[in-house]
């Protein structure tokens, strides 16, 4: 079963008048109960796949299915609807209304959802009190510390009951000691609760957690790959060697990129669809001289098109 | 509607937690208020002072027949001018229980001889008086006291004079004196003296002037001759000289009916007269304090208009520094009409209180301003707290806030969540 599904996803922004690929034919697919984490380098797309997995955004291109539903066929009160229902968010900012308290903060997404008050009060009040903040429910966020504020963040993602928790670096502005709570916070609401949790992080700490890490480059999948998860805290060597390894590889074809009519590998199938409806066939005969490492191209077509299973074959 | 609730609590927080500027921004809004309030107020005041000074004068039976041109602004511009009356016409129409008149005339008038023998003499103006005006019309008349020894005007009398204090001097005339009276062609009369008018005191005649002009020792000169009114009739003969004419109507007779039955009556005999009721005097104060109310309060619409204004700079303020907000409240599935209430109900909120605040200190004002101008004038102003103007204020405001958060509202609703969220 799949919860969410990127098929072939592009992003484009306009800035200016530059046109900005922020994700250029993206595959991935998550299953419910799964803990994912997305790495990659900044402008890597990690923000703007956390957006569209989020339904804050719709794809430019490709198809991108919440739990059956497609993005590009929803209307905007849809899209609303469904990320109030099926998406809770925890920032890395914490981004906590300042002018309401811990309590009211945990409320603010049932109110939007009709909610009615006591039933409201009663749930944000036990969801903060399962984030271990019983007794700072009515403070400020001003009042709290930056791990009891993430932890109302938390509470405040569970407020509608989603089936996804979205974690954009939950513990970029944390230190490690008050960071641990909050991604074994996330861990539990995984393993215990079944909620599918997606975690956008540099943190190896973070990624840990992880049953899968899926490692961004140039807005592609660079590599999916079955995590050590539970049994081990930090990442195996070979898996770390591997994720370098990779990384270098990348790092030749965004260098590579820079060189007129060259392409990133990773993303190959979608320019060449690009050029294929304006050139026909001489642009994929070409490719290949233009990237000697023809070695490379197996593993980074396995890498195209990326499902639980063949992650689990790789690793 | 029961998010509107906890969109009204969402709303009132955030107008709280920026204390100073959310104040700022009031205080714009209760300036307009205010004026518009106090304006409103003391011009409602002062209709109706006026009214129930007008309604004292006439009560509700009384009307007054004038020169044609002499309300409702017409082409002479308020001048008074004489004219013809039937006066026994008048009092014959139906409805009608007391009719009393005023005719002027300049005469030549001839008292007492001085010392050298040299009878004093010269053209005089001479005033025609029903005995009814200073029975039955007190309230127009005001307080008219004779000297000791004298009395005023009684029914039947005919060759008699009552004359004002320093033309009795001037004539050196006492009670129990005459005088001759010339009229048209070979009339001429000796007219009695019965009482000499006592010098008026001050205060006695700004209050009988504070009336319509209706003056009935012609002037404050105090160099009138007053004669009964059938008198004028045996010197110049009938009346085309009429200055102005009080009716008072039988009760159970509707006035407004009856004065427009006298009206076209007399217009049929070919006076050139309208007859002027309390309600039309009330409706042509209305409409001049009216004008007036509107005029100044169009100038305080100025005051409240930038108070507007200054609603909408601080929503526009608002949206921007609460962009990141914004985005997390969509982030969490907020609707872009849930935004877009929550804004408009926050400077809507600032607009209310503005008027809650400006109202209060409106009526305030205008209590004070109605003292001092009262003082100044020296007549009671009523102050008036009229439930409609608040009500209208009230909501007004709360209008005037919504109005202004419309746009910065519709600017928050619309911003994408990916770029409210990427907001620092």
């Amino acid at each position: 079963m799949v919860l969410l599904k990127m098929e072939r996803i592009t992003k484009e922004y306009k800035l200016g008048k530059t046109v900005v690929r922020a994700l250029r034919g993206l595959d991935m697919e998550v299953a419910p109960g799964e803990i994912v984490a997305i790495m990659g380098p900044s402008g890597s797309g990690k923000s703007t796949l956390m957006h569209i997995l989020g339904a804050l955004d719709t794809p430019t291109g490709g198809t991108a299915t919440i739990d059956g539903a497609s993005l590009q066929e929803l209307k905007e009160s849809q899209l609303v609807t469904l990320r109030g229902k099926k998406v809770g968010f925890v920032f890395q900012t914490f981004n906590l209304v300042q002018t309401l308290s811990a309590l009211q903060n945990v409320e603010l997404p049932m109110i939007f959802q009709g909610v009615p008050r006591a039933k409201r009060a009663r749930r944000a009040r036990d969801l903060l009190t399962r984030v271990g903040l019983a007794d700072r429910v009515r403070h400020k966020p001003n009042e709290l510390s930056g791990g009891e504020r993430q932890r109302v963040a938390v509470a405040r993602a569970l407020a509608n009951d989603p089936e996804i928790i979205l974690a954009d670096e939950p513990t970029g502005n944390l230190d490690t000691e008050t960071g641990a709570p909050i991604l074994s916070l996330l861990q539990e609401l995984s393993r215990q609760d079944g909620k599918t949790v997606i975690l956008v992080t540099h943190d190896p700490d973070a990624a840990a957690i992880a049953d899968r890490i899926v490692r961004l480059r140039d807005g592609c999948v660079s590599t999916s790959g079955r995590h050590a998860g539970e049994e081990t805290a930090v990442p195996s060597p070979g898996h770390d060697a591997e994720g370098r390894a990779v990384s270098e590889e990348a790092n030749t074809s965004s260098l590579d990129e820079s060189t007129p009519g060259s392409v990133s590998t990773s993303c190959r199938h979608v320019d060449e669809e690009a050029k294929a409806s304006s050139s026909g066939f001489d642009d994929r005969s070409e490719q290949p001289e233009a990237h000697p490492p023809v070695e490379g191209s197996g593993t980074e077509t396995s890498t195209l098109r990326v499902d639980p299973e063949g992650g689990d074959t790789n690793a | 509607m029961r998010k509107f609730l906890d969109f009204l609590q969402l709303a009132g927080r955030s107008i709280l937690h920026r204390k100073m500027r959310s104040w700022l921004t009031v205080i714009g809004v209760f300036i307009g208020i205010t004026a518009v309030v106090a304006l409103i107020s003391i011009g409602l005041g002062l209709e109706k002072t006026i009214n129930e000074q007008v309604a004292g004068v006439f009560g509700v039976d009384t009307f007054v027949i004038m020169d044609e041109n002499m309300f409702g602004g017409g082409a002479h511009g308020g001048g008074a001018e004489e004219y013809a009356l039937d006066l026994d016409l008048l009092k014959s129409i139906e409805g009608v229980k007391v009719a009393a008149a005023l005719r002027e005339r300049t005469g030549f008038v001839q008292g007492q001889p001085d010392e050298a023998g040299n009878p004093l003499q010269g053209f005089l103006p001479v005033l025609g008086l029903s005995p009814e005006l200073m029975t039955e019309f007190q309230s127009f008349t005001g307080e008219l006291t004779v000297m000791p020894g004298g009395r005023l005007f009684e029914a039947g009398d005919v060759e008699v004079a009552v004359l004002d204090y320093k033309i009795a001097q001037r004539l050196r005339v006492e009670v129990g004196d005459t005088i001759l009276v010339a009229g048209d062609g070979d009339a001429e009369l000796d007219l009695t003296i019965i009482g000499i008018m006592a010098p008026p005191e001050e205060e006695q005649e700004e209050k009988d002037g504070a009336g319509f002009g209706v003056r009935f020792s012609a002037g404050s000169e105090g160099d009138t001759i007053s004669v009964p009114y059938e008198t004028m009739d045996l010197l110049w003969g009938p009346a085309d000289d009429v200055l102005v004419t009080l009716v008072r109507t039988e009760p159970g007779y509707d006035v407004d009916e009856v004065a427009d039955r006298a009206e076209e009556a007399l217009k049929a005999r070919g006076s050139d007269i309208t007859a002027v009721t309390y309600n039309d005097i009330s409706e042509a104060i209305g409409t001049m304090t009216s004008t007036i109310s509107a005029f100044l309060a169009g100038i305080a619409g100025i005051a409240l208009l930038v108070g507007g204004v200054g609603v909408m700079n601080t929503m526009f303020t608002s949206v921007l520094e609460r962009t990141k907000e914004i985005g997390v409240m969509k982030a969490v599935g907020a609707k872009n009409v849930h935004v877009w209430t929550i804004f408009l109900i926050e400077s809507g909120l600032m607009g209310l209180v503005g008027g809650i605040v400006g109202t209060v200190l409106g009526l305030g004002l205008s209590a004070l301003a109605s003292a001092f101008i009262g003082r100044f004038f020296n007549v009671d102003l009523i102050v008036v707290a009229s439930p409609t103007l608040i009500i209208v204020t009230l909501l007004g405001s709360f209008a005037l806030g919504a109005l202004a958060g419309l746009w910065p509202a519709w600017r928050a609703s619309k911003l994408p969540v990916v770029d409210a969220l990427r907001y620092e």
